[in-house]
């Protein structure tokens, strides 16, 4: 599995938002999450990559999430991290299959992806560490 | 299949002889559509040859809405059903020219198109030429500093504040709103982890391999191949931008649409 490979997130969140948990607020959460990259200054492509991550870890919460619920996405800016946890309360049959296509794409996006989240709670977070901004060559 | 000099000749001055010479080989044609007597082989060909000679028109008119975010390979393909349309309904005896006749309704096909699957909410124009500006000067700081440019760095070359980037990008994204996200969640709930086995692991790994071959079969080669380059190489847009030819942001639109098109299709299955 897949670590975060930092420590533990402090319990307070930079920033937090509450959607209702239906795919069409999705595009609300990876707008957000596009936004707070880019004024961490991440390049265009880490903050795509970023939303694209963010869009599908929501969509894998989302498959699970009982009807009427919430959708939670927390935010945790470090200097040049950002990591992001989604979750939402769980029908109960969550099983995350890491050969599953959205998976794989995310993990692919993220520098890493996490599940975590009992049986009435799925939660899934990714974080993606910037490029250094030194030229490249 | 396009003619070169045909489309100057129409571009060019109307009443060139070489215009003259479409305008009276389309009368012809329409003559041949429309007289009773025509079999139809003889239609269906007087038909296709219409349709022939008037691609260079469906392909001025598409031009006149390209660098809008759609493909001209698609514009030109949705004017060419309103070309076809207009075929059919072109009625000689109302003395206009088919030309005048067929351009608002090819416009009209290509303007549908926007409409439908264009912008899902309406940008404002001042964001769309700012996107297009972010478009052309990222490809160029992406070339000199090695590595694709922060909202910051746009904003300085440009001229504008970060501000304007981030809400210029998010209106980029506008134009995607509907397909990652509206087919997800509620309504198909857990489609594709359901699909996806309950069985022995391999097992599980063929069907997984044999529902998404054919969809990627399905993509176009450039969008297969961006595919590949970004998940199977691990190259970034940047770099695969380079290798396509096309901008770092087309990349990122076109990743955007192939994998909802992708997610949309195995949960159709």
């Amino acid at each position: 599995m897949p670590q975060t490979g930092r420590g533990a997130l402090s319990d307070r969140p930079d920033a937090e938002l509450r959607l209702p948990a239906e795919g069409a607020y999705v595009s609300v959460l990876r707008t957000t999450a596009a936004g707070l990259a880019a004024r961490l200054d991440f390049t265009l492509e880490d903050v795509e990559d970023l939303r694209m991550a963010v869009g599908e870890a929501a969509a894998i919460v989302l498959e699970t999430a009982s009807p009427a619920t919430e959708l939670r996405a927390r935010f945790w800016l470090g200097g040049r991290t950002m990591t992001v946890t989604v979750d939402a309360p769980s029908d109960g049959t969550a099983t995350i299959d890491v050969d599953s296509f959205a998976w794989q794409v995310l993990t692919s996006l993220a520098t890493s992806a996490r599940v975590s989240g009992r049986d009435e709670r799925l939660a899934i977070t990714v974080a993606l560490e910037a490029a250094p901004l030194e030229a490249a060559r | 299949m396009t003619d070169e000099p045909t489309r100057e000749r129409l571009v060019a001055a109307r009443s060139s002889p070489a215009v003259e010479q479409t305008r009276r080989r389309s009368a012809a044609l329409f003559a041949i559509l429309t007289a009773a007597s025509t079999g139809r082989r003889e239609r269906s060909d007087a038909r296709e040859e219409l349709v022939h000679l008037h691609l260079p028109l469906v392909e001025h008119c598409a031009r006149r809405f390209q660098n809008r975010g759609e493909p001209l390979e698609d514009l030109v393909q949705v004017g060419t059903i309103g070309l076809l349309k207009a075929v059919d309904r072109f009625d000689r005896e109302r003395g206009v020219e088919f030309s005048t006749y067929a351009t608002p309704t090819i416009i009209g096909e290509i303007k549908r198109h926007f409409r439908d699957r264009g912008w899902a909410i309406h940008v404002p124009r001042r964001l769309q030429e700012l996107r297009m500006q972010i478009g052309s000067v990222s490809t160029t700081l992406t070339q000199s500093l090695g590595r694709s440019p922060t909202p910051r760095e746009l904003a300085g070359e440009i001229g504008c504040t970060v501000e304007e980037i981030i809400e210029a990008l998010d209106s980029s994204n506008a134009y995607a709103t509907l397909s990652l996200d509206a087919e997800d969640g509620v309504d198909a709930p857990g489609s594709i982890l359901a699909a996806l086995g309950i069985d022995d692991d391999s097992l599980e790994h063929v069907e997984i391999r044999e529902s998404i071959k054919p969809l990627l079969d399905a993509l176009g080669d450039r969008e297969k191949t961006i595919l590949m380059l970004r998940f199977f190489r691990n190259m970034t847009q940047s770099q695969i931008a380079a290798e396509v030819g096309i901008s770092q942001m087309h990349v990122s639109r076109l990743l955007t649409r192939t994998l909802a098109a992708l997610r949309h299709a195995l949960e159709r299955d």
